[in-house]
């Protein structure tokens, strides 16, 4: 079987900036992890949300043989869940309403209890049992950006985006939660696209990588193909040594920063 | 399903159930301010001769059963239908601008209501087809449409920026003070005096016909706000999310913004600018019920009834003999609990 999601001849522009310039993606197949990496205002973001299918845009986006239109706004909602960069709002809310209103809203075929087993499925895995009935504004950042996950996981989704999803998580959190998205792939296979800010992480657990620089994808393909110390150079301006674990795959150790005053 | 399976569902469905039976116990309590409040006035009416005229007007001498069904009824089925109608509106803007400091009157709402007043009352128009009584609500009603209209557009074009609707509300508020300052400059003093006991806002003016039309509009509007309370409710997990699952959140904003200006419109055209009952009534709401919008939306209307039917007791029974315009006990009554709750959300952020 070849790819399942390829993207390509993708662009985005908020009023008359343009911010993604003929992106491609590595075609994925079933089971497979795909890490956008890039450095700040690289247009990560902009990529997921051209992906959810909130943003309009020109480019082809397709999944399992057709594209965004072709699977229409109920069929993509239904196929793909995304947890945004910026975690549920600290509102009175407790995780509990917030997913099963989710779950309503979107009209997933579930009953009562099939919808709360799901719930305490996820949340048990996520560490969020014991807050799943207290108000979103008294949890802590990191919790919340686990919640921001739930709401993703529990739509069950074809194609998962996540945008940083562990940018305000602890280092044991950092890997169950990369751990559990992988554990999902190989249970019941689907897609994954990841914005990841950690280059060892994303070297870990992607299998394929594309690394966006001012809205360009400046390279793409496996692991040990992008990250070189070249690449490193000129998208983050730093000087960086690359080895290889045991495994074979890269693990980047930056040694200083190029030109720290200069522009690009 | 495991032990610990049915637990969730258990615990969040007994968090539920807590709430029903506090909007029970809220609907029981509207029923009992109602009667109170048709039982206070001038006239000596006890309980006892209410309920019985209620049921059996035929009971009830003529003088008493006129003062029943013709005075005390309209007003204090007004003050059900203005007190819902404000809650309802309030409790679905503060969602939609995610601001807990909203409600329709921050949109201008009530400020165009009182220009357009202002209007009927200092240029005393003759409308074809609007009997001379009418001129003054419909007016109202226009001018407080119109600002909704003007609000609405501005989503639209603002792509349903929250900021940009806010201080376009601001703006129009600002607005129509000002013009409405202008017609008292030009104004008679008793035009003037007319105009501030009308901004003030009283419930004495009512009739069945104004009663009928406020509650057909809460009826009508009503249906449409609890088809959306999945969505409100999952709003207040913030924007973005909302945004990620396809939701267009411009035209919710749109559709919420109409509901509730229509709402306030109505609410207001008849018994002037009654203020903080769309600002207080959503947030005592949430203190009984939470985020979530299924029981927040009817029970923000509940507790607006609540509110406005005891401000309705309190300004006749106050002061025995004198019927205090009913929008000063909102606003005196209504200022301290505003505050009371906010220093409460504040303590616990
Ligand atoms: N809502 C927006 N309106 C205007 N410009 C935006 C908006 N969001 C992002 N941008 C711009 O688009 C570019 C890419 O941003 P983003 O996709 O958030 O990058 P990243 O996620 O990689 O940090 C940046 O230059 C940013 O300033
Ligand atoms: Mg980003």
């Amino acid at each position: 079987m070849t790819g399942r999601f390829s993207v390509s001849n993708l662009g985005a522009r908020y009023g008359r900036a343009v911010v993604l310039h003929d992106v491609a993606l590595p075609a994925l197949r079933d089971g497979e992890m795909l890490g956008i990496l890039g450095p700040n205002a690289s247009g990560k973001s902009t990529l997921m949300r051209r992906l959810t299918g909130e943003m309009p845009g020109p480019g082809d986006i397709l999944l399992d043989g057709r594209t965004q239109r072709e699977h229409g706004r109920e069929g993509w909602r239904r196929a793909v869940a995304a947890a945004p960069q910026t975690p549920p709002a600290p509102s009175a809310l407790m995780p509990t309403e917030l997913m099963w209103s989710t779950a309503r809203a979107l009209g997933l075929a579930l009953s009562d209890a099939e919808l709360a087993a799901r719930i305490e499925g996820i949340f048990d895995e996520l560490g969020l049992g014991a807050v799943a009935l207290s108000p979103l504004a008294t949890l802590s950042g990191g919790k919340r950006q686990l919640v921001g996950l739930a709401l993703a996981l529990v739509r069950n989704p074809t194609l998962l985006l996540l945008d940083e999803p562990t940018s305000a998580l602890d280092l044991h959190w950092r890997l169950a939660v990369l751990d559990l998205v992988r554990r999902r792939l190989r249970a019941q296979g689907g897609l994954v696209v990841a914005a990841l800010h950690d280059l060892d992480l994303a070297a870990r657990y992607c299998d394929r990588l594309a690394v966006l620089h001012e809205g360009r994808v400046l390279a793409a393909g496996c692991p040990a193909e992008v990250l070189t110390p070249d690449l490193l150079a000129r998208v983050y301006r730093v000087e960086a040594e690359v080895s290889a674990d045991p495994e074979g795959r890269p693990v980047v150790r930056a040694l200083r920063a190029i030109d720290p005053g200069k522009g690009d | 399903m495991s032990e610990r399976e049915a637990t969730l569902l258990n615990r969040f469905t007994r968090i539920k159930r807590r709430r029903v039976h506090l909007a029970f116990a809220l609907a029981l309590g509207l029923i009992a301010v109602f009667l109170l409040d048709l039982s206070a006035g001038p006239a000596a009416l006890g309980l006892g001769d209410i309920v019985r005229g209620l049921f059996d007007p035929g009971s009830l001498e003529l003088r008493d059963r006129i003062i029943l069904w013709d005075v005390r009824l309209p007003d204090a089925l007004i003050a059900l239908a203005v007190g819902a109608a404000l809650g309802l509106a309030g409790v679905e803007t503060q969602t939609i601008l995610d601001n807990p400091l909203a409600s329709p009157f921050t949109l201008g709402v009530s400020s165009a209501a009182v220009l357009g007043a202002s209007v009927a009352i200092v240029l005393a128009p003759s409308i074809p087809a609007v009997p001379d009584h009418a001129i003054l609500p419909a007016l109202a009603l226009l001018f407080a449409l119109a600002s909704g209209g003007f609000v609405l557009l501005v989503v639209r074009v603002s792509e349903g920026s929250r900021e940009t609707v806010v201080l376009f509300g601001i703006a129009l508020v600002f607005l129509c003070n000002a013009l409405t300052a202008g017609f008292h400059m030009v104004a008679e003093a008793e035009a003037v005096q007319q105009i501030v006991f009308w901004t003030i806002g009283n419930l004495t003016k009512a009739g069945w016909a104004e009663v009928a039309m406020v509650f057909a509009c809460v009826a009508v509007i009503l249906p449409f706000s609890l088809r959306h309370v999945w969505l409100l409710t999952l709003l207040r997990g913030g924007e973005a999310h909302a945004r990620s699952m396809g939701i267009d959140i411009a035209r919710l904003r749109t559709m919420v913004i109409l509901r509730s200006s229509v709402l306030a419109a109505f609410a207001v055209c008849f018994v002037g600018a009654i203020g903080f009952i769309g600002l207080v009534a959503p947030h005592l709401a949430r203190l009984m019920f939470g985020e979530d919008h299924r029981l927040l939306v009817p029970g923000a209307a509940l507790c607006g009834a609540l509110v406005l039917s005891a401000a309705s007791y309190l300004s006749k029974a106050l002061v025995p003999g004198i019927i205090i315009p009913v929008g000063i006990l909102t606003a005196v009554v209504g200022v301290p609990v505003l505050l009371l709750l906010l220093w409460r959300a504040r303590r616990r952020a």
